[in-house]
C-alpha cells in the first residue's frame, strides 16, 4: 500500500519527535542508597518474624508510634493513646483512612491480628507484656496488660513493630517479606534480591505520614534502590563517582575525605550506641574492686575521641547514651580519666610499680588479656587502650577474634578485658548486659550480685509509669557504676553522606535513626 | 574403553563423597561459637536461647544430626538457614548463577589468554617479549587479588569512568571482576603452557617434523599443542572447583553476590546448614573438575587409561 508524501512526512516527524523526546533525559526520580555495613544480610522484610531488618523496612511498614531523637513519642498509625493510671491497659485511637498496599484497610482488627502474630517468634518478647487485645471499634483498640509496661511505646516504635497486612501475611506465610511485603508505608516493595538490592516504589495513596516528616504525603522520590555493598571503601568510591546518591553509615575514617569533596555533604546524628570495655569480675586481679576502679580511670576518653575519631562523636562517661534520661547519674559516678588516682589506688591495693613499668604484687605481674573483635575500628582502638593501660602499669596482651568465636570465649569465661560495642537506645540495655541470668554472654562482666539483681528486677518489671521506670533504671545504673564493671570509652555519631548535586536531605534529621520519616522528605536537585 | 574408565572414576567418587560429607559436617561444629547468638535480641532470656537450640536440633548428638542431614540431602533437602531464615536451597540457587557467571568467564579468559601467552612465550624467540611475558607471569602469580581489584576500580571506574565501581547489573559490571580473577589464572596457565611447549619442543620427533619440511605453525598446532595440553588440562580441571569459591575477596570488593561471599557471611554467623551446603557444593565442583580432568587426559593419552584400567 502506498502512502502519500504528506502521510510519510507526518509519520516521519512523529518518529523523530518521539526519538528526540526519549533521548532527552527525563527528570531523574530514582535515588540509589547504600546500606550501612551493619545492615547487610537481611533476608526478609518481615518485621514480625525476622531477626535482622534494615532501613528499607521503615519505608514499607509504618508503626503505631514514632520516636524522636529526644526520646519523645509521636503519633503515626495511632493518632493518640491513653494509659490507665495503674498501667494495666493502653487504648490506642487509630488514624482513619489508612490502607495497606494491597488496599485492605488498616483498622483495630488488623492490629489485633498483628499482635497475635508475634506468638512463637523470636520477637515475641516485644509484646509479652500484652495479655490480650480488644477491638473497641473500627479505629479503637485496647491492649490489656499482663503487667505495667512503661517501655511499651519504645517497643511499638521499633522497626520490628512495623504493621504488616494481615491478609497478605496469612496468604504468603514464609514467603512474606521475600517475594512480597505489604505494609502501609510510603513505599512499596517492588523487588528484593537477597544480598544485592531492594527496589521500592512510591505509594501514591500515602497521606498519613507522621509529624517527624515535613512531607506527610507520598514521597517526592519515585523509586529508591537500596544496594548492599560489603566493602566500605567500595561504597565510598560509589558515592564519589555518583554510583550511589546516599550512603548510610559512613565510617569516621572517611569523613574528612568526604568533607573535602565539593559534591558530598555529611549529616551527623546523635549515636545510639557505646564503645566500652567490660571487666570480668571473676578473673583475678579484677576480682578486686580496687583494681577494677583503677582500670576505669586509666582510659583517656577525650584523647581517644580526638586522636582516633578526629573529634567526631563524644567521650562516654557511663553505660548509656547521653540522650537517655537514665544517663543523668550522680556526676561523682561518671567515669573520668585520672591516671594519677589510678596509680594511688593500685599502690594501696598492693600493686607496686616494677622497674620495667609493670606492677607486681606477691611476685605476680599485673598482666592481663585484652580481647576484641576483628574490625578495623575496634582493633585500632584496642591498641590505644593497651597503651593507656600500660601507663598505669598494667600489661595487656591483645587477642583479636571474629564475632562468633569471641562470644564463645566469653561463655567459657576465658576473658579478662574486652573492647566491644553495643547499639541500643534504651536503658533496658543494662538488664541485657548485667543481669545475673545471662552470665558469659551477654553479661561479659560475669557479674552476679543480690542487690544488683534486685534493682534490675525492680527496674524491668515493677515500674508502673515512665517516670518511675526512669528513676528505677537510674538507681540501677548508679549501682552498676559503683561496682566498676566496665570502662565507657566512646559515643559514636551516626554519619550519613549524600551527593548534594543529586539530592537534598532535610537537616536536622528527625527521629533517632535515619529512616522512613526522613526518606519522604528527600528530593532530587533540579 | 573410555566409558569403562569414566565409570570406574565415578565409582571412586562414592567413598570420597562420603568422607568429604563427614569432614564438612564435623568441621563446622568444631568451630567455636554457634548461630543462636545471632538470633537473640535484647531482652531474650536463657530459656529463649535453650528453646532456639532445641528448635534447630542443635541439642541432638552430632551423629544423629549428621544422619538427619545426609538423609535430607538424599531427598534434595538442604534444610533451613538458622540465621538467614531461608531455605538453604533457595540461597544457593540465588547465589550460584553469579558465581558460575563470574567464575566461568574468568576461567575462559584465563584459559584462552593464558595458553596464548604461554605459546607466544615458548615459540617466539624474542628476548624482550620473553622477558615481558615472564614478568607478567610473575606479577600475576604474586599480586593479591584484593589489591588488584581496588587498583582496577580506581583506574577504570573512578578515573576513567568506563565501568561501574561495584554491583552485578549488566555486562559492564563483570569486566573488572573477571580481569581481577583472570589475571592470576592467566599467569598460571601461561606458565604451565610455556613449560609444556618447551619440553615438547625438545623431543626428537620435532626435529624429524622440521626435516620433513612442515611449517612451524603446523608443528605447533598439530603436533606440539596436543602434547602440551596434557598438563594444561590438568591445571584447568583443578581450577574448575575454584570457579565457585575462589572469588570471595573479589565478590566482597565489587559488592557482588555469589557462593563465596555467602559462605564467608554464613561462616561468620556460624549458620551451619548454609556453610555445609556451600562447602559441599565446592567439594563437588572440585571432584567434578578432577573427574573431567582425568577423563580428558585419558581420552587424550591412551597410555593413561590403559595403565589405570
Amino acid at each position: 500500500m502506498r502512502y502519500s508524501t504528506k502521510t510519510r512526512l507526518l509519520t516521519g516527524s512523529a518518529i523523530v519527535s518521539v526519538a528526540v523526546l526519549l533521548s532527552t533525559p527525563l527528570m531523574a526520580q530514582d535515588v540509589t542508597v547504600a546500606f550501612s555495613a551493619n545492615e547487610l544480610g537481611a533476608t526478609a522484610y518481615n518485621p514480625v518474624a525476622s531477626s535482622r531488618l534494615n532501613t528499607a523496612t521503615s519505608l514499607i511498614f509504618d508503626r503505631l508510634v514514632e520516636q524522636d531523637a529526644d526520646q519523645s513519642y509521636h503519633p503515626h498509625l495511632a493518632s493518640s493513646w491513653e494509659e490507665t493510671p495503674d498501667g494495666m491497659a493502653w487504648t490506642f485511637f487509630l488514624r482513619d483512612g489508612v490502607t495497606f498496599h494491597d488496599d485492605t484497610p488498616f483498622n483495630a482488627a488488623a492490629v489485633q491480628t498483628w499482635i497475635a502474630s508475634y506468638a512463637g517468634t523470636e520477637n515475641e518478647y516485644l509484646v509479652e507484656a500484652i495479655a490480650s487485645v480488644d477491638v473497641i471499634d473500627d479505629l479503637t483498640v485496647r491492649f490489656n496488660m499482663e503487667r505495667p509496661e512503661p517501655n511499651l511505646l519504645y517497643n511499638l516504635a521499633s522497626a520490628f513493630m512495623g504493621v504488616p497486612s494481615p491478609t497478605a501475611y496469612a496468604a504468603l506465610g514464609d514467603d512474606f517479606g521475600v517475594t512480597s511485603a505489604v505494609g502501609t508505608g510510603p513505599y512499596e516493595l517492588q523487588s528484593f534480591e537477597i544480598g544485592l538490592e531492594t527496589v521500592l516504589v512510591r505509594n501514591e495513596d500515602y497521606t498519613w505520614g507522621s509529624d517527624l516528616s515535613a512531607n506527610t504525603g507520598a514521597g517526592h522520590i519515585e523509586t529508591f534502590t537500596f544496594r548492599e555493598i560489603p566493602d566500605q571503601s567500595t561504597a565510598f568510591l560509589e558515592l564519589r563517582t555518583g554510583g550511589i546518591d546516599l550512603l548510610l553509615g559512613v565510617p569516621t575514617d572517611f569523613l574528612q575525605i568526604l568533607e573535602a569533596e565539593a559534591n558530598i555533604d555529611i549529616i551527623q546524628m546523635p549515636g545510639v550506641g557505646i564503645i566500652y570495655m567490660p571487666i570480668n569480675v571473676t578473673s583475678a586481679p579484677f576480682d578486686d574492686i580496687l583494681v577494677r576502679q583503677a582500670t576505669t580511670m586509666a582510659i583517656d576518653q577525650d584523647s581517644i575521641v580526638a586522636a582516633i575519631y578526629n573529634g567526631v562523636g563524644a567521650p562516654a562517661r557511663n553505660f548509656l547514651i547521653s540522650s537517655l534520661p537514665e544517663a543523668n547519674v550522680d556526676p561523682a559516678l561518671n567515669v573520668m580519666y585520672d591516671p594519677t588516682r589510678a596509680g594511688e589506688i593500685l599502690d594501696g591495693a598492693g600493686w607496686t610499680m616494677g622497674d620495667d613499668g609493670v606492677r607486681v604484687k606477691d611476685g605476680e605481674r599485673l598482666s592481663v588479656d585484652l580481647f576484641t573483635n576483628n574490625t578495623t575500628e575496634l582493633t585500632r582502638l584496642t591498641q590505644v587502650v593497651q597503651a593507656q593501660l600500660g601507663d598505669i602499669g598494667m600489661e595487656a596482651t591483645i587477642t583479636v577474634f571474629d564475632a562468633s568465636t569471641i562470644r564463645d570465649e566469653y561463655r567459657e569465661n576465658r576473658h579478662q578485658l574486652a573492647v566491644r560495642s553495643y547499639d541500643w537506645n534504651n536503658s533496658d540495655i543494662l538488664d541485657w548486659f548485667f543481669s545475673g541470668n545471662r552470665l558469659g554472654y551477654p553479661n561479659v562482666s560475669m557479674w552476679t550480685d543480690v542487690e544488683g539483681q534486685r534493682l534490675n528486677d525492680v527496674a524491668m518489671t515493677e515500674s508502673t509509669t515512665s517516670a518511675e521506670r526512669i528513676a528505677n533504671f537510674t538507681a540501677y545504673h548508679e549501682y552498676v557504676l559503683s561496682q566498676h564493671l566496665f570502662v565507657p570509652i566512646y559515643q559514636p555519631t551516626q554519619n550519613i553522606a549524600f551527593n548534594s548535586t543529586a539530592i537534598t536531605v532535610p537537616d536536622p534529621v528527625r527521629g533517632s535513626r535515619f529512616r522512613g520519616q526522613t526518606f519522604v522528605d528527600i528530593q532530587v536537585v533540579e | 574403553m573410555i566409558l569403562r574408565y569414566t565409570l570406574q572414576r565415578l565409582m571412586m567418587l562414592i567413598p570420597v563423597s562420603f568422607a568429604i560429607s563427614v569432614v564438612i559436617f564435623m568441621i563446622v561444629y568444631l568451630l567455636p561459637g554457634d548461630p543462636i547468638d545471632n538470633l537473640l535480641r535484647v531482652g531474650s532470656s536463657a530459656e529463649d536461647r535453650a528453646a532456639l537450640i532445641a528448635r534447630y536440633g542443635l541439642d541432638r548428638p552430632l551423629l544423629v544430626q549428621y544422619f538427619v542431614w545426609v538423609g535430607n540431602m538424599f531427598q534434595g533437602e538442604f534444610g533451613e538457614a538458622i540465621v538467614l531464615r531461608r531455605p538453604v536451597a533457595d540461597l544457593v540457587v540465588q547465589n550460584l548463577p553469579y558465581s558460575l557467571t563470574l567464575g566461568g568467564l574468568a576461567f575462559l579468559f584465563s584459559s584462552i589468554v593464558g595458553m596464548a601467552l604461554g605459546a607466544i612465550s615458548a615459540v617466539v624467540r624474542n628476548p624482550v617479549l620473553d622477558r615481558f611475558v615472564r614478568g607478567f607471569i610473575l606479577l600475576g602469580s604474586t599480586v593479591p587479588g584484593f589489591w588488584l581489584a581496588l587498583l582496577l576500580i580506581l583506574f577504570f571506574s573512578v578515573n576513567l569512568g568506563w565501568f561501574p565501581v561495584s554491583g552485578a547489573g549488566g555486562w559492564k559490571a563483570l569486566v573488572l571482576p573477571v580481569l581481577t580473577i583472570g589475571f592470576g589464572g592467566v599467569a598460571l596457565v601461561a606458565r604451565v603452557t610455556r613449560v609444556a611447549l618447551l619440553d615438547a619442543g625438545r623431543e626428537d620427533f620435532v626435529t624429524l617434523l622440521h626435516a620433513k619440511g612442515l611449517s612451524s605453525g603446523t608443528i605447533l598446532f598439530r603436533h606440539l599443542m596436543p602434547h602440551a595440553l596434557l598438563p594444561v588440562v590438568t591445571i584447568l580441571a583443578l581450577r574448575i572447583g575454584w570457579i565457585l569459591g575462589g572469588a570471595v575477596t573479589v565478590e566482597f570488593v565489587f559488592g557482588r553476590p555469589g557462593l563465596g561471599s555467602l559462605l564467608i557471611r554464613s561462616l561468620g554467623q556460624r549458620d551451619y546448614p548454609v556453610v555445609q551446603a556451600c562447602l559441599l557444593m565446592l567439594a563437588l565442583a572440585v571432584m567434578l573438575g578432577t573427574l573431567i580432568g582425568d577423563v580428558a587426559q585419558a581420552s587424550m593419552d591412551p597410555r593413561i587409561r590403559e595403565k589405570k584400567s
